[in-house]
């Protein structure tokens, strides 16, 4: 081969190179429209002043904010009189309050559920190991919903019928079957640090606290992050344990209300509205978790 | 086949081989698991025989204050000089007495009560709970019911009687671990030594057994709010437990694997409905499982070409899809793909004709699986992606100065990579998707709906047949079959395959 | 005890015969030694009929104070708490209602706990029917979720006082409607849950023009517009079925259809017949968003020239097209083998209910009659436009004028009470689901198929 064919073939090699990242960068784009393309609509419809639900046209003929208001404020149709929060329709702004709350301390209580169980489930070896490892498996497999029927007794008995912490203990009770990536994130810290601290005398309590927690940054913040989304989008165990008891929704079962037969011509917009503002703190969860995804998840889930 | 076979072949066959053997090996699999299973039950049986066994020995050769700690719990520690342990164990049983009089007790008497009239005129035994509603009327000619608070609520029967059950099972466990102790101890103090303290026996709680300090609270709250209610379902199967028999209005009562005969054959439209939604279960979760698959790696792969800028700028966009609720984002979608929704609104004005995406039985089903993968993709790309960035830089280096272009590099480096770490990841989506509710029952609702499905329709899942027989017709008996159904075919589905994956034996090779 | 109760029940009817006598009021007949017996009688058996109780004037001065004392007793430490359940957008109407009731009964000198909840009526039954403990002592529903609630024995009978006075104050058929086996369930509160024709009188001139479908659809496509029926939902199409001869009948727990015939086959080539008009005059599908949503939206956008739909919609027509453009008239007629049928449909009552477990249950029926009176109904016509099932409030020369009040008058010859003809089994089976088959296929659907549906329907309703 001589000097000359390499060049040439180099030179065609960078603009086929070209055509192809030409190419893929079309491809993206066309990806990322489709794949956005819901999320816009959504945001046009809560910018929409017209009435009626969805429309066959994207840009709203009629650009308005009043559905973000009617989330925080609802007139009495009468007298026009600001309705308190007691006495709206739609609360949206307690049934966020209620979701924070309900968010913060299911996602405390299930990450250090998970973090407990994956350490001991990882990096303790005893009896009964193995078993707990199959039936964690087999257990994550019955369809959840279908006993919430006998749930919401318990719930009944402990006197939690229809409370917020009812719902915590609902989020955060599974959380034990959940510690499959994080399992898999403490497999790979090496051993070595272990048997390590266990020569200095450290008890494994110790060595739980102040060696693998530490290390495990990126596992606690993927956990704490899923488990503090959770609540928000949930619609079917709320819908379930909370029943009529409309001041303890939280914000997905009342936006889903929204959607009644009866309002939700009405309420249609301000539903995307509501919509909205909750994807735009999760949006933020989710980019920051991004990092700690990859991380936790490529040394936990794919390897079981 | 040796390793020496193995390793002359090329990589496409490397390949091959290890789907062919990943294919083959199912059957061996299968054959294994229940060989395991076989041999779990045998292993049951001695644990039990043995435990027998050591349970006489122990009280044979024990002495007076273990011999006592068969009748009162903690005697033989006290006795041994474990006091602090000696009154746990005490507590723990007198604890168990006041909750077996004061409340377990009544349940093992009325779980299968006979001679109930559960209706004027209708007698029944074998119905859950003695005391049906009573009324009496006063004097305005209203009805009231005048034992609402001692009124048996079958519902609430069977389920404290499953919590007492397993409240006895902990205590039965904890007893023999008294007497084992007291054994223990026992001899201890003949060998000459001292038994340990109550303080120094807590502190190897945070070291020996740091797992128990663990995993305690969490297997306490699996039991109450997991376990228990799957049992109390599990029962369900076994009852009448139907719209016509609905607490606390009425009762229901044991009436044995009719529910079973029912799905399986004796009544021809529940034994057909779940015959095709079986089948479409199954076909639906490998259709959703590998487009995910697949579409996501791709698109992680184009993400992460070298020469591609803004790499997480991709990556964002199509995050972002994930972070509205699906709810919001499918009910969204269903109102576009309506018969008369903006796409065919849009299809009509480019001058094609409308296309039936949710009201025919073949555009819905692929409708849904196309609008999983929008759900999905983004996932198996982000785990892609970093799989892709863990992937050393010196094999495709390597590769490319043996003269390897880009398609070899992907079918000898990156996708046996990929392929086999994420075997695990696979079959959890498999099953995952098996139960994959929010879609189907958020973008179609199950339908259409013909009318030889019952209480179902042709997108319907089992999870989503099962939640519909809850919620809409009310047959808790059925629905909780289905469940007993769905939950063995994944369960064992899992195992076998988890098993034989490498991820398994990775794991063992790790400790 | 039984005796005490016996010989207070005497007294009480006593009272209530002299009562009665001096007030003037004519009953349902019946004697009233008979009533009571059945007054009386203790335990599940009794079977006490709607039709024999007479009507008592609540409030004479001696009836007033047995109840008052009955709600005294209610009261646990002289707090009477109640849970009132009715549609999202009664509550400011159904509070100033409670607070009559307060101020009526307030000489029991309880403090009245209240609270009206925020319930769709289309959905209250089955929530009350899934945990009885849980839902209100008072709700509000629509009649079709009726005989679920009785199977559950989640409703409570009407007691004997009220029961005549219901009977003597409401239209016949809406006191039938509330009892399910001659056992009266509920007391009647407005007679538009049933289902008429909206038409755009810009389209239509007057009721001669919307008289036959077929003509309909004709007009509305060469004006462009279409004609709203939803056939996917089997509480519109059971119309067809109706209108063809099929029996669909629900007593005593019992469902019973006939859908596998002759007359099950032309109910469904009727429909077929409309499905092939689909989108040229015709829309027989709510699509993903339901009725309401689409007829509100079909309206404003201009695009729907007639739907059938009930009352509810009335408001939200009558601002898309103009209160002076909006006609109501009875279903029209529909082409069923080779001749013009007229159809039928399901006449509608929204009713209330007391919750069989409530803890004040002569509370909670009081207050569920004082919503459900003569007074209330008119009020409540007023305030929200719903029409009452009141024979004194039907007198009211405005409601009397109410376009819907004459469109469901005309239609009620052709309409079937709900409670005698559909259970739960009904609700739960694939009628709708078949209807959608219908529109997807545009009435294309071969008589092998139809046969098979058919007889799939029937072996799901005969329950």
């Amino acid at each position: 081969m001589t000097n000359t064919d390499s060049k040439a073939m180099q030179s065609g090699y960078a603009s086929k190179k070209k055509a192809v990242n030409t190419l893929v960068y079309i491809i993206l784009t066309v990806m990322v429209l489709i794949w956005i393309f819901p999320i816009v609509y959504l945001v046009m419809q809560s910018f929409r002043g017209e009435p009626g639900i969805s429309t066959s046209y994207l840009i709203p003929k009629q650009w308005t904010f009043d559905n973000y208001i009617r989330l925080f404020v609802e007139t009495d149709p009468k007298t026009g009189a600001v309705l308190p929060m007691d006495e709206m329709r739609f609360p949206y702004l307690r049934w966020i309050l209620n979701t924070l709350l309900v968010a913060v301390l299911s996602c405390v209580i299930s990450t250090l559920i998970i973090l407990m169980v994956s350490y001991a489930l990882s990096r303790l070896r005893f009896k009964s190991r193995k078993m707990l490892l199959n039936m964690g498996l087999i257990l994550g497999m019955f369809p959840g919903f279908m006993s919430m029927a006998a749930v919401y007794a318990i719930m009944e008995i402990f006197g939690l019928k229809q409370q917020l912490i009812a719902l915590v203990i609902v989020y955060s009770a599974g959380a034990g079957l959940g510690y499959q990536v994080a399992k898999g994130f403490f497999d790979t810290i090496p051993r070595s640090l272990d048997e390590a601290a266990k020569i200095d005398g450290a008890t494994r309590n110790q060595i739980f606290w102040v060696i693998i927690l530490p290390l495990s940054k990126p596992i606690i913040v993927y956990t704490a992050l899923t488990t503090f989304i959770g609540p928000w989008t949930d619609y079917i165990f709320v819908s379930y344990f909370m029943k009529d008891n409309k001041d303890n929704w939280t914000v997905a079962l009342g936006l889903w209300n929204m959607l009644g037969n009866q309002t939700m011509a009405d309420w249609f917009t301000v539903f995307c509205a509501g919509a909205v503002l909750i994807a735009i703190p999760i949006t933020i969860l989710f980019v920051i978790m991004q990092r700690f995804y990859v991380a936790g998840v490529t040394g936990g889930a794919v390897k079981g | 086949m040796d390793y020496l076979d193995y390793v002359q072949m090329t990589t496409g066959q490397k390949i091959a081989y290890k789907f062919k053997s990943f294919f083959t090996g199912i059957p061996v699999a299968i054959k294994k698991f229940f060989l395991a299973i076989g041999m779990l039950i045998k292993k049951f049986f001695n644990f039990i025989g043995n435990g027998f066994k050591g349970y006489g020995s122990r009280f044979v050769k024990g002495d007076i204050g273990t011999k006592l700690s068969y009748i009162v719990m903690g005697a033989g520690n006290m006795f041994h000089k474990q006091i602090g342990k000696g009154l746990c164990f005490l507590a723990a049983q007198c604890a168990y007495i006041y909750f077996m009089i004061s409340f377990g007790m009544n349940y093992f008497q009325k779980i299968y009560s006979t001679d109930v009239e559960v209706e004027p005129g209708v007698i029944v035994n074998g119905a859950i709970g003695k005391v049906p509603v009573h009324k009496t009327t006063n004097m305005f000619g209203i009805e009231e019911i005048d034992n609402l608070d001692t009124l048996d609520d079958s519902n609430r029967i069977l389920l404290f009687f499953v919590m007492t059950v397993i409240v006895s099972v902990v205590f039965f466990v904890l007893y023999i671990a008294n007497t084992k102790s007291a054994y223990a101890s026992g001899e201890e103090i003949k060998n000459g030594k001292k038994p340990i303290g109550f303080i120094d026996e807590l502190k190897t709680y945070l070291d020996e057994r740091f797992h128990v300090t663990l995993l305690t609270v969490p297997i306490v709250l699996l039991f109450l709010f997991t376990i228990l209610p799957i049992l109390f379902t599990i029962f369900m199967a076994f009852t009448n437990y139907d719209e016509k028999h609905q607490p606390p209005g009425n009762m229901y009562w044991w009436t044995g694997v009719t529910n079973f005969q029912d799905v399986f054959y004796s009544d021809p439209m529940k034994s057909a409905t779940f015959g095709k939604i079986l089948v479409w279960t199954l076909v639906w979760a490998v259709f959703a499982t590998f487009t995910n698959y697949i579409f996501g790696m791709i698109l992680a792969l184009l993400i992460n070409k070298k020469e591609i800028k803004f790499k997480s700028f991709w990556r964002t966009m199509f995050v972002v899809t994930a972070a509205v609720p699906q709810f919001v984002t499918l009910l969204l979608m269903r109102l576009m793909l309506d018969d008369k929704g903006a796409f065919n609104n849009m299809i009509i004005a480019l001058g094609g004709s409308s296309i039936p995406f949710l009201t025919d039985c073949t555009c819905a089903r692929i409708t849904v699986i196309i609008v999983n993968m929008w759900v999905g993709v983004p996932y198996t790309m982000l785990i892609t992606s970093g799989l892709l960035m863990n992937i050393p830089e010196d094999l495709y280096e390597s590769a490319r100065i043996d003269g390897a272009n880009a398609f070899q590099q992907f079918t000898k480096i990156t996708f046996p990579y990929i392929f086999f770490v994420t075997t695990p990841y696979l079959i959890t989506t498999f099953v995952g998707n098996i139960n994959n509710f929010n879609v189907i029952y958020f973008l179609t609702g199950g339908g259409p709906s013909p009318a030889e499905y019952y209480q179902a329709g042709q997108t319907d899942l089992l999870v989503t047949w099962l939640y519909k027989l809850t919620v809409v017709s009310s047959d808790f008996n059925l629905a909780a079959v289905i469940g007993i159904i769905v939950f063995i075919i994944c369960a064992t589905g899992s195992l076998i395959t988890f098993n034989m994956s490498k991820a398994a034996k990775n794991e063992e090779e790790f400790s | 005890m039984v005796s005490k109760t016996k010989r207070a029940a005497a007294l009480v009817l006593t009272a209530m015969i002299a009562a009665s006598a001096l007030a003037g009021c004519s009953g349902g007949g019946g004697s009233s030694s008979k009533t009571t017996t059945s007054g009386s009688t203790s335990g599940t058996t009794s079977g006490s009929s709607a039709a024999e109780v007479s009507a008592v004037d609540l409030d004479s001065a001696e009836m007033k104070k047995n109840i008052t004392d009955a709600i005294k007793k209610e009261a646990n430490g002289g707090v009477i708490k109640l849970k009132v359940w009715c549609s999202g957008d009664d509550l400011q109407f159904e509070k100033s209602r409670i607070e009559k009731f307060k101020e009526k009964y307030k000489d029991a000198g309880v403090e009245f706990k209240i609270t009206p909840v925020g319930v769709g009526e289309d959905s209250a039954g089955g929530k009350i029917k899934e945990s009885p403990k849980d839902g209100a002592d008072v709700f509000s529903f629509a009649d079709d979720q009726l005989s679920v609630l009785v199977e559950a024995k989640a409703i409570a009978k009407v007691g004997d006082i009220f029961q005549g006075n219901v009977v003597a104050e409401n239209t016949k058929d809406s006191v039938e409607v509330c009892s399910s086996g001659g056992t009266p369930y509920a007391f009647p509160k407005t007679s538009d849950n049933g289902y008429f024709l909206y038409y755009d009188k810009r389209i239509f001139k007057d009721e001669s023009e919307v008289a036959n479908m077929d003509d309909m659809i004709k007009k509305a496509n060469e004006n462009g517009k279409q004609v709203y029926l939803n056939i996917t939902n089997g509480w519109y199409n059971a119309g067809f079925y109706f209108a063809a001869g099929v029996k669909i009948e629900y007593k005593d727990g019992k469902q019973t259809t006939t859908f596998d015939s002759p007359e099950g086959v032309k109910a469904v080539k009727a429909m077929c017949h409309l499905a092939e008009s689909e989108d040229k005059g015709f829309i027989g599908t709510g699509g993903s968003a339901g009725d309401n949503p689409t007829v509100s939206q079909g309206f404003n956008e201009q695009k729907f020239a007639a739907a059938v739909i009930g009352t509810w919609m009335g408001p939200a027509i009558k601002k898309a097209i103009g209160e002076e453009n909006v006609g109501a008239a009875k279903l029209p007629t529909v082409l069923m083998d080779g001749k013009q049928e007229q159809l039928h449909s399901f006449g509608g009552y929204k009713i209330i209910g007391v919750n069989a477990f409530t803890k004040c249950p002569v509370t909670s029926q009081a207050l569920a009659y004082f919503l459900g009176s003569p007074d209330s109904q008119i009020e409540r016509y007023k305030e929200r436009g719903l029409i009452p099932t009141s024979n004194k409030a039907l007198e009211d020369e405005k409601v009397k004028a109410d376009p819907a009040l004459k469109a469901i008058e005309a239609q009620k010859p052709y309409a079937h009470a709900q409670g005698q003809s559909v259970g739960g089994v009904y609700w739960a089976s694939n009628v709708g689901g078949f209807g959608g088959e219908i529109v997807a296929a545009k009435g294309k659907m071969d008589d092998a198929k139809i046969k098979k549906s058919l007889a799939d329907l029937q072996t799901q309703t005969n329950k």
